[in-house]
């Protein structure tokens, strides 16, 4: 009987490992570009709630605004091209550099903080996909 | 089209460029308000004069730089300036209950201080004394100067404003510009 058995949990297991490989990296892709959307619209429609995170520049001047708005807009657009899958590595890469300066940027203003290491984990998530050749649900044409 | 060694169709730079007029159309709304030291969504009409602690963020997170005015409690962009004084009460303003941020207060004063207040005051130095027949209230960034204590009527309740509590982690809070304090009378009238 459990002779029976053990083929089909390795076949159940092995769909499922199948599953995952085909559909992990585009979920990890897609909730990516949800982090990054999120952000984006944020900032757009509320700049002035974000203006303390700029760095070198006084949270209360107008060049900050005009900084949060650039940074969202830029991160729209990136979100927009990694849940489509539109030039995926590149839209990964300036994503993970955009990151990583957030990262820096956190950790020097305000040290090593749950906070922080939570955008390390993004950071490590774009990276990944900078890498990532294997993608479903990609807009092509 | 290839940028960098990656196609991009037709379809695909259509949407690109549909995302970036959305974009834009988005930023010029994020920048007819950014006088509002709140969300769009926030307070709206900002008719009360809640006064924001410490709009420059870049001074709440104890690296011990500052830009901008450090004075606490600084004034946000959408502060006008304070209408009480040590003088005597201010006059009431609206009711906080009828401010869509309403639900970003979090109580101080009278307590208990719950959790949730420990943390959106992160960052912030906020001292409530009672004096004489009301009380007197002193909110400053951490690490900056002292502000000089405000004097209310008694039956004030002093809340701080936290739209985000993601961004305060242990005694850090990253960004200042979405905080505020304000103070009701016992109508929950806002004074301040």
């Amino acid at each position: 009987m459990s002779g029976n058995a053990s083929p089909g949990r390795a076949d159940l297991a092995g769909r499922a490992y199948r599953f995952a490989g085909d559909w992990a990296p585009t979920a990890a892709r897609v909730l990516l570009g949800l982090v990054l959307a999120w952000f984006g619209y944020h900032e757009l429609v509320a700049p002035r709630l974000w203006t303390g995170y700029v760095p070198g520049v006084a949270a209360s001047s107008q060049v900050a605004v005009v900084m949060v708005l650039v940074h969202g807009w830029v991160l729209l657009m990136l979100a927009v091209a990694i849940v489509t899958g539109l030039a995926l590595r590149l839209a990964a890469a300036l994503a993970a550099l955009l990151v990583l300066q957030i990262v820096i940027t956190l950790t020097v203003t305000g040290g090593l903080t749950d906070l922080t290491l939570r955008d390390v984990g993004v950071l490590g998530l774009a990276i990944c996909m900078t890498g990532s050749s294997r993608q479903r649900a990609v807009l092509t044409g | 089209m290839r940028i960098a060694g990656e196609n991009i169709g037709v379809r695909g730079l259509t949407l690109l460029a549909l995302a970036g007029v959305v974009g834009i159309v988005l930023g010029i709304h994020g920048w007819s308000l950014r006088h509002q030291g709140v969300p769009s969504g926030f307070a709206g009409p900002q008719v009360s004069p809640s006064t924001s602690v410490g709009a420059p963020g870049k001074a709440s997170k104890g690296s011990g730089h500052s830009a901008g005015p450090t004075s606490a409690p600084a004034q946000g962009p959408s502060a006008p300036a304070p209408t009480s004084s040590a003088a005597g009460p201010a006059a009431a303003g609206p009711k906080l209950s009828s401010q869509a941020y309403a639900s970003y207060a979090f109580r101080v004063w009278p307590g208990p201080v719950s959790q949730a207040a420990s943390t959106a005051a992160t960052g912030l130095v906020i001292k409530v004394h009672r004096h004489g027949s009301g009380i007197t209230v002193a909110a400053s960034v951490a690490g900056q100067p002292p502000a000089t204590p405000k004097f209310y009527a008694a039956g004030a309740t002093v809340y701080v404003i936290e739209a985000a509590l993601g961004d305060d982690s242990g005694n850090t809070d990253y960004n200042l510009g979405d905080d505020g304090l304000v103070v009701t009378d016992t109508q929950g009238r806002i004074v301040q």
